[in-house]
């Protein structure tokens, strides 16, 4: 008798120890981004921002918010739309607060844990920091921490999913940017009928077939599979004299003058219009420039010499980067504007 | 018997419980097991050599260069601050990262509650934030972008911020944002500063303070008229160059036991 309810005052204290420290692991983690098995491992894996449902749900709340701004007009989402892939919605350049034009095309927002810096020039160098720059840019949200901070200090709706996402006590510019790193790092594109073809779970049209062939004859050595990027900085040869000197801005190396990020091409027949400047209205114009359109200036990529693309060519070119449409993505409920 | 057994066990559990819940609130803090003091750090700002008295909003003439210079802002980081014992071995602060602020004199202290009980001869800090944290994402406190030592578009700390007005400034301000972490255009700047033949002594009883000087006219160092250069807002080697000018103007004074 006494051994019994020895064990069981035992198992009681074996108990409470395991229950008090549960409500410290915050709420039941999901998975985080679902990384589809051929892709390579992220480059960002949230170290001090652990993956929870929690945060993520903050995060969507902050990215659709207008109250991010400074006159509360413009949210993120209003330059980065879900059904274009989180870029703008077919415009060559976005208008900020009080209809600002901003300097560059909004660039599609998936696949960013894989992406080694951020911008057209890639001066951000860190997902949780990249939402600073549209955040306080005076031609974009003209924002800035403090006030922002403040708006959400004094809304019951934040002081609740801040609660739910990073415990009491926890209302700060980091917990708001580690959420929105959450809500962007979740946003995976991987299951295009490209992805579907890759794993042999779908076939192509002969037209896409001559187009892949095609693409990893000419196109792949920058936008590298299956990520359609390398990531590295290239003059694409778009003008002699180019007006944004790109890369430069941040590097301040001649030899850096008109270079920008090379982007990636999936959900490309989405986010038309293309390049930094958003020039080109569709993928032929796209096409057209690689193919005898090219500007030999001082920093032109050389793997952009030369190509000759015939108009079949082009065509079965376009089939195929029409693959790169990822639907299940572009019209993800858990990714939609959060229900009010 | 067997009751007091179930308390003893009862009061073990219990014991288990808080241990088991306080360990999280207390992980940044190694130190609270042996006696530790309190250490401070004084950064007392001057002008010139032979450091005359200086102030945020008075009007002072370079000694080289004769500009009119008037401060409205001077601010930066003291980061990963490092005492040396007697015995050379050297103690570092963990999450050791502040920001001066020279508009006030409680703004130029660097307050360590946690320093291990001893005898030290010197101490080490950057001037500056320490690269790896510049390249980590959305930091906390004194390293939030929200106090205005970060760059957003090109991203990094910006490890001295210098504003001011002067009338050889074609705009009549200067503004020297120093920055920059890495390779050739790095201005970071570490310093280690002896106490001479002095030492002092952390305790649960004292409370010694390091008096360090800080030459704010070191900005124009070399004979750097405004005129020629009255902005600086991004990482290069004029950054960097005024980043060391700057940290070589900081010395020691003297030590309060």
């Amino acid at each position: 008798m006494k051994i019994w309810m020895m064990t069981s005052a035992a198992a009681l204290s074996a108990a409470l120890v395991i229950t008090s420290c549960k409500q410290d692991v915050e709420k039941p983690h999901i998975a985080g981004p679902q990384i589809p098995a051929h892709f390579p491992a992220p480059h960002y894996t949230a170290p001090n921002n652990p993956y929870s449902n929690a945060a993520f749900e903050l995060g969507r709340h902050l990215f659709y918010d207008p109250l991010l701004s400074i006159d509360k007009t413009v949210s993120c989402a209003t330059c980065h739309a879900q059904n274009h892939g989180f870029a703008d919605h077919n415009v060559p350049k976005s208008f900020g607060v009080k209809g600002r034009m901003g300097k560059r095309n909004s660039p599609a927002i998936f696949n960013m844990i894989w992406n080694t810096s951020f911008m057209w020039d890639g001066g951000i160098n860190h997902i949780e920091i990249m939402p600073l720059a549209p955040l306080q840019d005076t031609l974009e949200m003209a924002s800035n921490l403090d006030t922002i901070m403040q708006r959400l200090k004094k809304s019951e709706k934040y002081q609740r999913l801040f609660k739910n996402a990073f415990g009491q006590g926890q209302m700060t510019d980091q917990r708001m940017l580690h959420a929105l790193a959450q809500f962007m790092g979740n946003l995976v594109s991987g299951n295009s009928k490209y992805d579907k073809y890759v794993t042999n779970k779908a076939s192509f049209t002969t037209n896409e077939v001559k187009g892949l062939n095609l693409f990893r004859q000419y196109c792949e050595t920058c936008h590298k599979e299956p990520l359609f990027t390398d990531y590295s900085f290239a003059s694409n040869g778009l003008d002699m004299f180019p007006k944004d000197s790109g890369r430069m801005r941040i590097t301040q190396l001649e030899s850096d003058r008109g270079k920008f990020k090379v982007p990636t091409l999936r959900n490309i027949a989405e986010t038309y219009p293309y390049m930094h400047d958003g020039r080109f209205d569709n993928l032929n114009e796209v096409l057209n420039h690689y193919s005898g359109g090219v500007h030999q200036s001082a920093n032109t990529d050389s793997r952009v010499n030369g190509i000759q693309l015939t108009e079949d060519e082009k065509s079965d070119i376009i089939s195929f980067l029409k693959t790169l449409s990822d639907y299940t993505f572009l019209s993800n409920p858990a990714f939609s504007p959060p229900p009010k | 018997m067997k009751k007091h057994l179930l308390l003893a066990i009862a009061a073990i559990s219990s014991i288990l419980f808080f241990a088991a819940c306080e360990k999280h609130d207390h992980d940044d803090d190694d130190h609270d097991h042996g006696t530790t003091g309190a250490v401070t750090l004084e950064f007392e700002h001057g002008w010139g050599p032979s450091y005359d008295a200086w102030a945020i909003g008075q009007q002072k003439v370079h000694p080289v260069t004769g500009d009119t210079i008037t401060f409205t802002q001077l601010r930066y980081y003291i980061t990963n601050v490092q005492l040396q014992k007697t015995d050379n071995s050297w103690w570092t602060q963990p999450e050791s990262y502040y920001l001066i602020d020279a508009s006030s004199t409680s703004g130029s202290m660097v307050k360590m509650t946690n320093v291990p009980a001893g005898e030290y001869k010197a101490v080490k800090f950057i001037i500056g934030v320490d690269s790896l944290r510049n390249v980590s994402g959305a930091q906390s406190g004194v390293l939030s972008a929200s106090e205005g030592m970060f760059w957003d578009w090109n991203t990094g700390y910006i490890q001295v911020r210098a504003e001011g007005n002067s009338p050889s400034s074609g705009t009549g301000k200067f503004l020297y944002h120093l920055g920059g972490f890495s390779g050739p255009d790095n201005a970071l700047q570490t310093k280690e500063i002896s106490f001479g033949a002095g030492t002092l002594t952390a305790s649960p009883t004292s409370g010694p303070m390091i008096h360090l000087k800080v030459n704010t006219a070191r900005f124009w160092h070399g004979g750097v008229k405004i005129k020629d250069l009255s902005v600086i807002h991004m990482p290069g080697a004029a950054a960097a160059s005024m980043a060391k000018n700057f940290a070589d103007g900081v010395v020691f004074d003297h030590l309060h036991p």
